[in-house]
């Protein structure tokens, strides 16, 4: 049974690695003018002195050209992406797009990691506490906090924390992975300059998703107290803090990790905003200036990345379940 | 009824209502750049300020409400639609059609959505508008519907009243407009405000990263126009504070509109609150 | 009645203050109980026993609380007790064996887990050694196997997570086991099972035992005095033998009577077989249904063996389809309604096969077979007045021609059945349970089919009305001469109607015949132990032992794949089983 199931999440999976390559591949098809052509005739148009654009668009025709059928392109595309050949970088040529992702992978992984276990533990702890202690007045009164926040997109939250720390209090930087004045080492100045900068786009994260976390689990908290075993367990005499800890918290975990797996993908696409916002070096900023430049190998190379991260994240996740839930667990009777 | 419920008409009725009197007071055309004093705090002309393209910001929050709200209604819509017939088409023949839609929109849910709307939006550059951005959105907006409509068609199929009518020698017609889709109202009203709940947040969010129509002031837009042209830097603090609480009021509201309805259309979940 | 009581209840008073106002839930309620004493606390739901139970355990929720009264356990006063000190007399010295042990147990924990937690919150410190030792034994003593202790609940039956929840139990030596309606999510014998052991248990304790309940049968076989409350009140008390001989409040003798038993009149029909039929009304040729299975049908999982069996056209006959869950009688009732296309064979209603049929021979069909479900309340839609169920099939089907004549035919029908035709202008969450069940009848009534297809029709309805839908059933079949396929897991009330009963297990007939016959003599083993499990509202009546249950359970097995056993007048169904030769 494990096995099967294992072999649908991998399959799953695979289809949306899978899926989010093609749709790189035909969407931009799908418009009226093919973005990408159009983008590399202006430059050969208006940069005609430049050799290296030349080559880059006689590399770009050579793959894709459009004299190839359309299913020949597609095989060579996929071919590249599987040995992570993303091109090149149209705006910074002859700068190769693998490069430029590697450059800012590390900021966007350490500051998602952080920022969702952070706000995956507090998140739902404090869910489970609101559901168990319902007259607590403390607690009553953070709960229509906790629902603002899981209202609010991470970078309007990212927005407001920047207005009142770094632009009227003047606490925190406003901008960047680091001061344009530091020399990035690893010494302790280097460090702590690079947490100072971090503290608010991870907050934004953090809060905005402490509330949804909070109010998923008081929910499942207040199903899982209806449960037979709830009352069973009370009916034996079991202590409050058993009955919250191991019987309470550790069932309504489950649905809740199950959540996360879903939810990673919601997070690095509320991450690329925050760092936009923030202008934090990650690939969101990569991703935007991208944009701007019409650069449009480094944003399908952003997103195939971030595809693949997230589906890594969640096969971690699924990997892990089992730890919690006997019901899935290999060489189970169930 | 349920205090969710209110609290979101009441900040919704609020924007609403601030809009249609804005309607009256300010001049629309003066949401274009250059029709108004450059970068100016507000002031008794301009009473929340203009930003540095010369845009009367009064006039940018109320067309921008609306245009978003635009965007929001066209691409829910055209996705509860769409996932309904999907729903039903998956869950009427099942078998391998089923299996199929099934397997297309549980890919498709995992796949950020964010992600797939950039590639989609990016693929137009400088000809995006809001009537554009709906359908780019709409793109996505039919996947949730679907797979929550086609759950509860499947539970309703088995219900005794479904197999009454069976007996009682309905059509598989009749069985979907008669017997099915008038329970399934409160779904699809509650899935008609979560899809534009979710077609908002989507376009502007998508607007913030610079893929939105260029040419309309949409709330979105004006995020995108203020973080770009450094409203921190150079201390414009209306141009920061006036579009987030709006976007502020809209989110909570949507929010509280959504999970309140979903509260009273779903009765399991009445029972546990 | 010697010794010290060990529980004294009086006069307890629990209300619950809503908001309308308070709820007296239980009223001026005494009662005693012995050492080893074991009192049946029955009533329907809504009578206030569990909350008595509550209330002895310090689990009432608010608003719920004792108003006035005591309870005193060994002396000592439990009003007023703080919640810590009763928390710690729980399991300690009231233990509890929950109702839904199916769901009571932490799925996460490993068994051994949840027994070590019950004990730990009673101060028992135990090395992992003696803690094992401890667990094993306690296993043992309701006859667990010792493996138990490292599963988990859900690779674990329903009988033996019950018995898990009676081991708890007995963990600490209680004085007092408070069982609510322990068996009731188990077929009949696992319940019998169950109870047993749970005697057994009590009795080696030597404590005494409150066992919550409605079936009178189940209080017959398992306790020594009972209670019976309605509606907070206690109406009756005293010892069991006493009660069922000679009940003094009519609500008890009405309770007794209403448990069907096996053996005493029933209700088959007076007329007389027909000769041999060109074409049979139902006909089930070899069908049988199969679920799953890959490529080639291989791991297919059967849910019905192909068998053959008729039913005449020219009598009306109620034909019982016995048999537990899982054992396909519902699988065959919806082959016989078209729902379930056979894997082989084919059933045919009037010389046609019942699946693929189109137009006028659809509506035909639809008209002449109809079906009264389990459960009322999701046969009508909720959107709509219960009224246009009757309706939609009379336009339907061309059995009226317009509106007025349906809402004739329908009102007619309704007064037959007992009911005010202006029901038919409610909601259907506006009606009883039984009010809604009639309406079924009624519809079945209106449209004057040749068979109706009654899938458990009285299981969800309250004991006192189970009698006169099952009279209704009758009366279809004596005066509208409408075949009924009534299919059900309760012996008795097959005894009752039935003119041939059918007994499935595991897909397949093991015997067939006359009721009489089938269930006053059985000669098929797993028959035999259906019956032998029955609890007979009757403490006299013997209610079988383990060691006659294994010898039986041995026989079943044994007996797996063998042709089904015909009885006398089995030959009226004109059954066959495809591929076994039929033994007589």
């Amino acid at each position: 049974m494990f096995v099967v199931w294992l072999g649908q999440r991998l399959l799953l999976l695979l289809a949306v690695v899978f899926t989010a390559a093609s749709l790189n591949f035909l969407l931009p098809k799908l418009a009226p003018k093919n973005p990408v052509e159009t983008k590399l005739l202006q430059l050969t148009e208006s940069g005609g002195a430049l050799t290296d654009i030349k080559d880059l668009v006689r590399a770009y025709e050579e793959k894709f050209g459009l004299d190839k059928p359309l299913l020949t392109q597609y095989g060579n595309y996929l071919r590249s992406m599987a040995r992570f050949d993303l091109g090149y970088s149209i705006a910074h040529y002859p700068a190769r797009v693998i490069d430029l992702i590697l450059r800012a992978l590390p900021w966007t992984i350490g500051l998602l990691l952080t920022a969702t276990f952070l706000a995956f533990g507090i998140g739902t702890v404090l869910g489970a506490l609101i559901a168990w202690e319902r007259g607590s007045r403390i607690l009553g009164f953070l709960a229509p906090g906790v629902m603002v926040l899981a209202a609010l997109p991470y970078y309007l939250l990212g927005l407001v924390l920047v207005y009142l720390f770094a632009f009227t209090w003047r606490l925190f930087p406003l901008q960047g992975g680091f001061s344009i004045t530091a020399v990035p080492a690893l010494t302790a100045t280097f460090v702590l300059d690079v947490l100072r900068h971090s503290i608010l786009p991870a907050l934004s994260i953090v809060l905005a998703s402490i509330g949804t976390w909070a109010l998923a689990m008081r929910g499942m908290m207040i199903t899982v107290q209806g449960e037979d075993y709830m009352a069973y367990a009370q009916a034996n005499g079991l202590s409050a803090g058993r009955r919250f800890f191991s019987y309470g918290l550790r069932n309504a975990l489950l649905p809740q990790v199950t959540a996360l797996a879903l939810q990673i993908g919601h997070l690095a696409a509320g991450a690329v905003l925050v760092e936009r916002v923030f202008g934090y070096p990650g690939l969101g900023n990569l991703l935007f200036q991208a944009i701007e430049q019409s650069d449009y190998f480094v944003i399908y190379g952003v997103v195939f990345i971030i595809v693949l991260m997230i589906a890594g994240m969640m096969l971690l996740v699924d990997l892990l379940y089992p730890l919690l839930d006997p019901r899935v667990r290999p060489g189970g009777a169930g | 009824m349920n205090t969710r419920l209110v609290g979101g008409l009441v900040l919704l009725g609020l924007l609403v209502a601030s809009c249609l009197a804005g309607l009256l007071l300010v001049d629309l055309d003066d949401a274009r750049p250059l029709s108004a004093a450059i970068a100016h705090p507000p002031s008794a002309e301009y009473w929340l300020g203009t930003d540095t393209a010369g845009r009367d910001l009064a006039a940018v929050l109320v067309l921008g409400t609306l245009l978003t709200a635009k965007v929001g209604l066209l691409a829910g819509l055209i996705g509860i639609t769409v996932g309904t017939v999907l729903a039903f088409v998956a869950a009427y023949y099942g078998g391998w059609t089923d299996r199929l839609i099934s397997a297309v929109v549980d890919v498709l849910l995992t796949v950020p959505g964010l992600l797939v709307l950039i590639v989609l939006a990016s693929a137009y550059p400088g000809q995006m508008t809001t009537t554009l951005m709906a359908l780019v959105i709409a793109g996505l907006a039919w996947r949730e519907p679907a797979r929550q409509i086609r759950s509860q068609v499947l539970v309703m199929r088995e219900a005794n009243y479904v197999r009454m009518a069976r007996l009682s020698g309905q059509g598989g017609l009749s069985i979907i407009f008669h017997e099915m889709i008038p329970n399934l109202l409160p779904y699809l009203g509650a899935g008609l405000v979560s899809a534009v709940s979710a077609a908002i947040l989507a376009s502007v969010g998508l607007e913030a990263l610079g893929l939105g129509p260029r040419g309309e002031p949409t709330l979105g837009m004006t995020i995108y126009w203020m973080i770009l042209d450094g409203a921190f830097l150079r201390g414009l603090w209306w141009w920061i504070l006036e579009p987030v609480a709006v976007l502020i009021i809209l989110f909570v509201g949507m929010y509280l509109l959504v999970t309140g309805l979903d509260e009273t259309a779903n009765p399991r979940l009445r029972r546990r609150a | 009645m010697s010794g010290v009581p060990l529980l004294e209840i009086a006069g307890l008073e629990v209300r619950y203050e809503l908001v309308a106002g308070p709820v007296l839930a239980v009223r001026d309620v005494s009662l005693t109980l012995r050492p080893g004493q074991r009192l049946g606390l029955v009533g329907e739901s809504g009578s206030g026993k569990t909350t008595v139970a509550l209330a002895v355990m310090g689990l009432l929720r608010p608003p719920g609380h004792v108003a006035a009264g005591s309870i005193r356990l060994d002396g000592q006063e439990l009003v007023g007790l703080h919640p810590a000190a009763h928390a710690a007399m729980r399991l300690s010295k009231v233990a509890y064996v929950p109702q839904g042990a199916m769901n009571s147990l932490n799925p996460v924990l490993r068994i051994g887990t949840s027994i070590g937690h019950a004990l730990a919150a009673h101060g028992i410190r135990l090395s992992r050694a003696a803690l094992d030792a401890k667990v094993a034994g306690l296993l043992d003593r309701v006859g667990l196997p010792g493996a138990v202790a490292a599963r988990y609940p859900h690779e674990l039956s329903g009988g033996m997570k019950q018995r898990v929840c009676i081991a708890i139990a007995i963990s600490l030596g209680p004085r007092l086991i408070i069982a609510d309606e322990p068996t009731s999510a188990l077929d009949v014998v696992t319940q019998r099972q169950v109870m047993q052991t749970l005697r057994a248990a009590q009795e080696a304790l030597g404590s005494a035992m409150i066992l919550i309940g409605h079936d009178m049968g189940l209080m017959a076989q398992s306790v020594d005095s009972m209670a019976v409350m309605r509606e907070g009140h206690l109406e009756e008390e005293g010892a069991a033998g006493a009660i069922f001989s000679r009940p003094a409040h009519p609500y008890t003798a009405e309770l007794i009577r209403s448990v069907p038993v096996v053996g005493g009149p029933s209700k088959g029909s007076k007329v007389p077989d027909p000769g041999t039929e060109a074409q049979p009304l139902l006909a089930f040729e070899a069908a049988g249904k199969s679920y799953g299975g890959g490529l080639f049908g291989r791991g297919a999982i059967p849910a019905l063996h192909p068998l053959s069996f008729s039913l005449p056209a020219t009598a009306a006959r109620i034909v019982a389809v016995v048999g537990q869950s899982g054992s396909g009688k519902t699988t065959l009732g919806n082959m016989a309604l078209g729902f379930t296309p056979a894997s082989t064979g084919s059933v045919r209603f009037a010389g046609q096969d019942v699946t693929g049929m189109r137009g006028a021979a659809r509506l035909g069909f639809r008209r002449a077979v109809q079906a009264v479900f389990q459960d009322p309340y999701s046969a009508f839609n909720p959107f709509y007045r219960v009224g246009r169920s009757l309706m939609v099939p009379l336009l339907q089907l061309g059995v009226a021609a317009d509106r007025a004549e349906a809402r004739a035919t329908m009102e007619i029908a309704c007064r037959h059945v007992g009911l005010d035709p202006a029901l038919l202008d409610r909601f259907a969450h506006e009606l009883s349970g039984g009010q809604r069940q009639r309406l079924m009848v009624a519809r079945a009534l209106t449209l004057r089919p040749r068979l109706l297809v009654a899938d458990e029709p009285v299981s969800m309805v309250d004991a006192s009305l189970r009698a006169a839908i099952l009279d209704l059933l009758v009366e279809l079949r004596d005066r509208h001469r409408i075949s009924i396929l009534y299919i059900t897991h309760d012996l008795a009330t097959a005894y009752a109607v039935s003119d041939s009963v059918l007994v499935l297990h595991r897909g397949r007939v093991v015997e067939a015949g006359d009721p009489a016959e089938v269930f006053v003599s059985p000669a098929h083993p797993y028959t035999r132990l259906l019956i032998d499990c029955l609890p007979w509202p009757d403490p006299e009546h013997p209610w079988g032992n383990p060691v006659e249950e294994a010898a039986l359970q041995r026989e079943i097995k044994d007996a797996e794949g063998d042709p089904p056993v015909l009885r006398p007048g089995a030959g009226r169904l004109a059954l066959q089983c495809p591929g076994l030769s039929i033994s007589r």
